[in-house]
């Protein structure tokens, strides 16, 4: 029995630069995680990402900056992900769905977020991520001093800075879409530039 | 309620707060899945701590590796807490240590300082 051909292909000629343990996928590819997100899994993960930083050529404060960007995500998913393991009023101790992706191309690290939510909420992400958006990197700071020194929304698990403190560490202006699905749902996706 | 010491965890830092002595810390990471859950308890006993305090020197360390944003809140109101007691009698020195290439946490530090005037604050850089 003869191996298809582009298998062989692939063990013939490694690229140098090939992602050791995952050949098919992109060099650039720094991290990946698809499934389920807990405090504890975050936790777990984070080390990973942490690590796989430290390898890379980037600086401290850039490596801080996909860290944070990487925490942000994640707890997001964890607090706001329609897709959830445990009951939706529940509020510590969370278990939700998404993806978090970290590559590297052309210089630029990407931090890529996935995670469905209903209608309603993706409403209300448009209504702040399209102003976020359109802002100034001046104008996000002065967004990230107003909301810190505020009373927090009562809606909000956290401070109402994540998406801020996301955009503020983004050299380019944060991007996103709605994609709908097949169960009525969108699939919420935020990327990041730093 | 003479100290509250916590232990540090992967994602909280440790919590060193000695009330008796005016001296606390806090030291490590903070990403807890709740903030305002894992701060609650720390920002309502140093009030308790704080309220009737006269004439005190209250020395605050802050040696935090990375905070989220929902951590950064109540920092920022522990720190509010902290400067309504200098502005009523108490000295409050702030150590903000931080990393020399940590931009993001020397600029809150910034913030605190500029917002919490009372407060005498030293950013203190660690060569990483």
């Amino acid at each position: 029995m003869s191996a298809p051909r582009e298998m062989n292909t692939e063990t013939q000629a490694p690229a140098a630069s090939a992602n050791p343990c995952f050949p098919g996928l992109a060099d650039g590819l720094i991290f990946f995680y698809a499934g389920y997100f807990s405090q504890n899994i975050i936790t777990a993960i984070g080390d990973a990402v942490r690590l796989r930083l430290e390898q890379s050529d980037a600086p401290g404060s850039v490596r801080r900056k996909i860290f944070s960007t990487f925490i942000e995500m994640a707890q997001n998913i964890v607090h706001y992900s329609s897709d959830t393991l445990t009951p939706p009023d529940q509020a510590t101790m969370e278990m939700r769905a998404g993806s978090v992706m970290v590559m590297h191309t052309d210089g630029q690290f990407l931090i890529t977020c996935a995670n469905p939510v209903d209608a309603q909420y993706a409403d209300k992400l448009k209504s702040i991520l399209d102003p976020l958006r359109a802002m100034t990197t001046e104008q996000i700071k002065d967004a990230y001093r107003k909301t810190l020194r505020a009373d927090t929304e009562e809606d909000s698990k956290g401070s109402g800075l994540g998406f801020l403190t996301i955009a503020k560490d983004s050299s380019a202006p944060i991007e996103f879409q709605f994609a709908p699905n097949e169960h009525g749902l969108f699939m919420f996706t935020l990327k990041a530039t730093i | 309620m003479e100290t509250l010491h916590l232990p540090a965890t992967s994602n909280t830092p440790e919590v060193a707060f000695d009330f008796a002595q005016g001296h606390l810390t806090l030291r490590g990471e903070s990403y807890p899945e709740s903030a305002a859950a894992f701060y609650g308890e720390i920002l309502a006993k140093t009030g308790n701590w704080l309220d009737g305090l006269q004439g005190a020197r209250v020395h605050v360390e802050v040696q935090l590796n990375y905070f989220n944003s929902s951590s950064t809140k109540m920092l920022f109101s522990l720190f509010d807490r902290l400067n309504q007691a200098a502005e009523e009698g108490n000295t409050v020195v702030l150590d903000w240590h931080h990393d020399v290439d940590d931009e993001t946490i020397l600029e809150f530090g910034l913030e605190l300082a500029e917002d919490f005037p009372a407060i005498e604050f030293h950013a203190q850089p660690i060569e990483s």
